[in-house]
């Protein structure tokens, strides 16, 4: 059987050669920096010294847009670009200059890189090739620069060091804030994730449908008449240079539509092609029209929202930004538009999925490692309108065939799951579910609308109607909410180790907590809390002064805009200037270690008696070597995933806590922090930095992936005792939540198979858990894909709350997702 | 329905697998009940044949670190050729709190077949209710020979009903009439191998002729709905004339659905684990021959699939 193996049951193609070639030139690409945006603005900075910083912020930004070179790729019928390349990114030097002149300096970047592997194949072996004897180089691991715009780049930098966020930030709390000596241990130690300022935005969807449906025009006259209006009126009133910073910004954006409309008349005119010509000319028509004013069809409505969408990802160091509900958002367009059939909405959403997975980050090698290389842009379809109604259309429908066609790493797509959904859009879910690419996930609506009913007492049929997904899986309301959430981790497997080895790391020996002599169970789990307690609080704190910063630097004026209610209180989001102002996130992952530790623990030495917590700590620290046996019955103690309530219950009471815990401080607006748990690639490094725990699992090993996913191989009693462990998590009490299952295709085959799986989806949401989602891939043939990387360039598997291309990962990931337990029958 | 008492009949089972989702319509609990009276060439599953819990000795785990040897108080486990442990199973005098698995430290060592009461089955197969109810699941209840073991069927059978749960016997059908009699009421379907139509060659491969068998599916296919299963094994079942003859005695009993069952060889490295030789080298069935096994039956008009 190990030559052989099951092949996925659905393999679609993309449904036009147009998109097969849009999709082949995306494989083939290399991976790009570009410095044209950075260059531009960094141009606009060194002559605004001394304006207002909103007013200077949307200056900068709208010089940079308005410099950019519209570029138009072969074949595409949506105008607009990140960068000039296929595969590009944009290095957010006023964010973060630091990490950028190490790399360039030969230095590490931060105490974080030595934890975090980067993927090889793909994308990255094309700049690495290209790179060897051209006139370029490999920077940042993966991408490709020339050697002239490097040097460019290194002057850019340097010009930032002082001035970028990070700086900024670290100016402020590493001078003032107590617990600054415990965040620098805590990322020596890999108790954090990384500094998150090289890529601090995201988790956010703009509001897309007053965009489309006001057009930019409507706003910059309305912008014009408050500033008319407008009498200073002291400190809490409307602030006078948000307005006008927003007007500038506007006026930027539409610059830049002009460039586009303006190039591809003067490609028409030189288009042999007299489709092609018609085509490019559609598409002038259409930059000309929108964002400006609303469209007037469904081609013009995509041309528009993603003219919004792309303006704002260019503002920002992105991760999570977000498309939210596109399906509602287009569909009146659709509907209206006599035109527009179901193949073209296939074929046009397909065009667009390629855009969104060219877009790039780069970022300090930690980030890049952590997000391996995805953007979170999560399209979430489905859902209640607001009056609870199923919400699922035809386009919704439309965007799930168009990744059946294509398999592509991003947009990640998402359900929001309702038992009301109509059979068809379900089972066209499945559908995608079976390629292997891992999406759509499915997410449970009612739980979240609790959640956010509970935290910002909005109504509720104001929550189903804007009810989004900003990021992996962490919802949020779209077009109404504050975007800088902290989205570094805890990482609650190094706080396991603190509290097992007395307050000291034992892979570093840093000291981070007073000596701690445990002698009951009680004990333990109560010096675990208590770290977690203080690494928490310090880590909110840290990013408050970090928030503080980003007002200060890189504030965010062109989202604003797009941000309710924002241009009315006169306030851009970093002022509070948004509805919703509780999404700062509190993050931790590999709760699900700590649990099985704590139950091996208090079975094996506070009731069998079969060692002591001197012989624990010593077999740890030994990596159980020469302690098997001590090993096999930590490792026969219960563990999370079967539905077995001693281990069950640690698991809720340590979930209990946190959640109190992270929600009793506020955040930098001033509204209590929400509590949130998720996993993007953090289990493999806060693995790496972990030596052995009492739950078995060795040095070194990822923890257990997502957030009530069991440790691989532990999960002995098939997915539905996995799901009846996790459904007892009342997940209305995070915002968020990861459950992943692994099947073998056979498990699923057919429509009975279908049939089973949404039964599996609709009992597990009986309960308040939050979302679940697949990987129907057969191990085998990842084992091959080790083997044989050429053969599967096109291979895409669900990580975390991201899918990506095999070739990209890893091989430490690629092992976590080989490792998850697989369950067939 | 008045619930019946708490039952604490006792089976042994060795294997209870969740999400089953071949043996029956959505969701499923499979529930393998221990010890059969069949011996079939080409059997995957050879720790269900004997009744009692029997020692299994992962070959492919073990290190050969031999701690099993001096954990042993009956000197039933002594060092091999290849320094792997060797067990002598006659010897062997099933200690309760099995010194040799307690001692294994790579997890080689196991013990097939548990006891267990009615009730801990039944609440066992009853945590998944919510599964059964939306997907139209429910248990099966498999082997083994399931009807070796009636008391304990029955009384299972009974805790699954009073919990609305949906059951399904997964049978060779060879067992007394009496047996069939009382289960089947039990019973929302059954799903009955049937293997060879020629009553030699069953005996041949199976150890037993097929008369009780046929006669049972005549029986139970008046009383309850039946799916057929048919294993194809090539070179044992899969011969024209088997596969026509079976198709015609399915037809005649008035059975419609067939499901063809492709034999594997999973099973093979289980029989060295249990000291035991391996009966027949199954080599699985071809494509082609499983499509027309299938053909076979749909040419007499029943319903049929293979998975």
């Amino acid at each position: 059987m190990t030559d052989s193996f099951a092949p996925r049951e659905v393999h679609g193609k993309p449904s036009s050669d147009r998109v097969r070639q849009l999709k082949q030139a995306y494989l083939e690409a290399p991976l790009m920096v570009d410095i044209e945006y950075i260059r531009r603005l960094t141009e606009s900075h060194r002559r605004t010294d001394g304006m207002e910083v909103l007013e200077r912020r949307a200056e900068d930004h709208a010089y940079a847009l308005e410099g950019l070179t519209p570029i138009f790729h072969p074949g595409e019928r949506i105008a607009g670009h990140k960068t000039r390349f296929i595969r590009g990114a944009i290095p957010y030097a006023n964010y973060a200059a630091g990490p950028f002149l190490r790399e360039m300096r030969r230095q590490q970047q931060d105490a974080q890189q030595k934890y975090v592997d980067l993927g090889e194949g793909g994308g990255v072996q094309h700049a690495r090739r290209e790179a060897e004897g051209g006139d370029s180089e490999v920077f940042s691991g993966k991408f490709l620069i020339s050697r002239d715009e490097l040097a460019e780049f290194r002057g850019i930098c340097e010009y930032w060091e002082d001035k970028c966020l990070m700086e900024a930030g670290d100016r402020l709390w590493k001078t003032s804030f107590p617990g600054a000596g415990f965040i620098e241990d805590g990322w020596t130690i890999g108790l954090f994730t990384a500094p998150h300022d090289p890529c601090p935005e995201g988790r956010i969807v703009l509001d897309f449908r007053a965009a489309l449906s006001r057009g930019y025009l409507a706003l910059i006259a309305e912008l014009e008449q408050r500033i008319a209006t407008f009498r200073p009126g002291g400190p809490m009133g409307p602030d006078l240079h948000f307005w006008r910073a927003s007007l500038r910004s506007l006026r930027g954006a539409l610059v830049l539509a002009a460039r586009y409309a303006a190039e591809a008349r003067r490609l028409a005119a030189a288009e042999a092609s007299p489709i092609r010509r018609d085509e490019l000319l559609a598409m002038a028509d259409a930059c000309d029209q929108v964002p400006a004013r609303p469209p007037r069809n469904f081609r013009e409505a995509v041309q528009s929202f993603w003219f919004t969408y792309l303006l704002g990802h260019l503002e920002g160091a992105h991760l999570g930004y977000s498309p939210g509900r596109l399906d509602q958002t287009l569909f009146p367009y659709f509907r209206d538009d006599p035109s527009a059939t179901w193949e073209d909405a296939v074929e046009l959403a397909e065009e667009l999925f390629v855009k969104m997975t060219r877009i790039e980050y780069i970022a300090s090698m930690s980030w890049q490692g952590l997000g391996h290389g995805n953007l979170y842009q999560n399209l979430i379809l489905g859902g209640l309108n607001s009056l609870g109604e199923p919400a699922d259309n035809l386009l919704s429908k439309a965007f799930l065939q168009a990744q059946i066609n294509l398999q592509m790493t991003q947009p990640t797509l998402s359900i929001w799951w309702h038992p009301t959904l109509s059979d068809g859009f379900l089972r066209t879910a499945v559908e995608c579910v079976k390629t292997g690419v891992g999406y759509p996930a499915f997410f449970n609506l009612e739980t979240y609308v609790r959640h956010e009913a509970a935290v910002t007492g909005l109504p509720i049929e104001v929550i189903r109607e804007n009810a989004a997904m900003g990021g992996c899986t962490e919802p949020t309301l779209e077009g109404m909410s504050y975007g800088v959430v902290q989205a570094g981790f805890v990482n609650q497997g190094k706080l396991l180790e603190l509290a097992m080895h007395d307050g000291v790391d034992p892979v570093t020996g840093v000291r981070m907590f007073p000596p701690c002599h445990p002698t009951t169970y009680d004990d333990v789990v109560g010096s675990f809390q208590d770290k977690m307690h203080v690494a928490v609080r310090n880590w909110q704190q840290y990013w408050n002064y970090v928030m503080l910063a980003h007002r200060q630097t890189v504030p965010l004026v062109f989202c604003s805009i797009f941000v309710r209610d924002c241009l009315g209180r006169g306030r851009c989001m970093d002022d509070g200037g948004a509805v919703n102002n509780r999404t700062p996130t509190t993050l931790s992952s590999g709760l699900v270690n700590v649990a099985n530790s704590m139950a091996a623990i208090r079975k094996v030495v506070f009731e069998d008696r079969a060692a002591t917590f001197a012989e624990l700590q010593s077999a740890l620290v030994a990596n159980f070597e020469g302690h098997e046996a001590l090993r096999k019955r930590l490792v026969n103690a219960p563990k999370w995933g079967n539905d077995d309530e001693t281990v069950d219950r640690v698991f809720l009471d340590l979930f209990d806590d946190y959640v109190n815990w992270a929600a009793d401080q506020r955040n930098y607006l001033g509204e209590p922090y929400d509590p949130s748990m998720l996993a993007i690639s953090t289990p493999v490094p806060f693995g790496k930095a972990c030596g052995a725990f009492p739950d078995g699992r060795l040095a070194g090993q990822p923890l257990a992936d997502g957030v009530t996913s069991p440790f691989p191989g532990t999960d002995q009693n098939g997915p539905t005792a996995v799901l009846r462990s996790s459904i007892k998590v009342d997940h209305t009490r995070i915002r968020g939540g990861l459950l992943n299952l692994k099947f073998h295709p056979t498990a699923l085959a057919g429509e009975s198979g279908a049939q089973n799986l949404l039964a599996l989806i609709k009992t597990y949401f009986e309960g308040p858990s939050f979302h679940v989602q697949f990987n129907v891939v057969d191990s085998h043939m990842l084992k091959d894909a080790q083997a044989h990387p050429d053969r599967y360039r096109d291979l895409v598997v669900r990580v975390a709350g991201f899918s990506a291309y095999w070739v990209e990962m890893s091989r430490a990931l690629q092992d976590q997702v080989i490792e998850r337990t697989e369950h067939s029958l | 329905m008045i619930p019946t008492a708490p039952s604490k009949t006792t089976g042994v089972v060795f294997d209870v697998q969740h999400y089953a989702v071949h043996d029956g319509p959505g969701i499923r609990t499979l529930v393998f009940l221990k010890g059969c009276p069949l011996r079939c060439a080409w059997c995957c599953n050879p720790e269900s044949q004997g009744a009692g819990p029997e020692l299994r000795h992962a070959r492919v785990r073990c290190r050969g670190c031999l701690r099993c040897v001096a954990a042993c108080p009956a000197g039933a486990v002594t060092p091999g050729q290849d320094r792997l442990p060797v067990f002598d199973r006659d010897s062997c005098v099933r200690c309760a709190d099995r010194p040799c698995v307690e001692a294994c430290p790579s997890d080689a060592l196991s013990v097939c077949g548990a006891t267990m009461t009615a009730d801990q089955v039944v609440a066992r197969v009853a945590k998944d209710r919510a599964f059964y109810r939306n997907s139209g699941g429910g248990v099966t209840f498999s082997g083994g020979e399931p009807l070796a073991q009636p008391d304990f069927l029955a009384a299972c059978l009974e805790g699954c009903r009073d919990e609305g749960i949906s059951t399904a016997v997964s049978t060779s059908g060879y067992a007394p009439s009496e047996v069939l009699l009382r289960i089947a009421p039990l019973v929302n379907l059954f799903l009955f191998d049937l293997k060879l139509a020629d009553t030699q060659e069953h005996l041949k491969w199976t150890g037993v002729p097929n008369d009780t068998i046929l006669a049972n599916l005549g029986f139970v296919a008046t009383n309850v709905p039946v799916i057929v299963r048919v294993p194809l094994v090539p070179g044992c079942t899969d011969t024209p004339a088997n596969l026509a003859g079976l198709a015609d005695i399915i037809a005649s009993i008035g059975v419609s659905q067939v499901n063809v069952a492709p034999a594997h060889g999973m099973g093979i490295s289980k029989y060295a684990d249990l000291g035991r030789d391996v009966p027949l080298d199954v080599i699985p069935p071809t494509r082609s021959s499983l499509l027309e096994a299938v053909f076979a039956f749909r040419s007499k008009g029943l319903i049929c699939d293979a998975f």
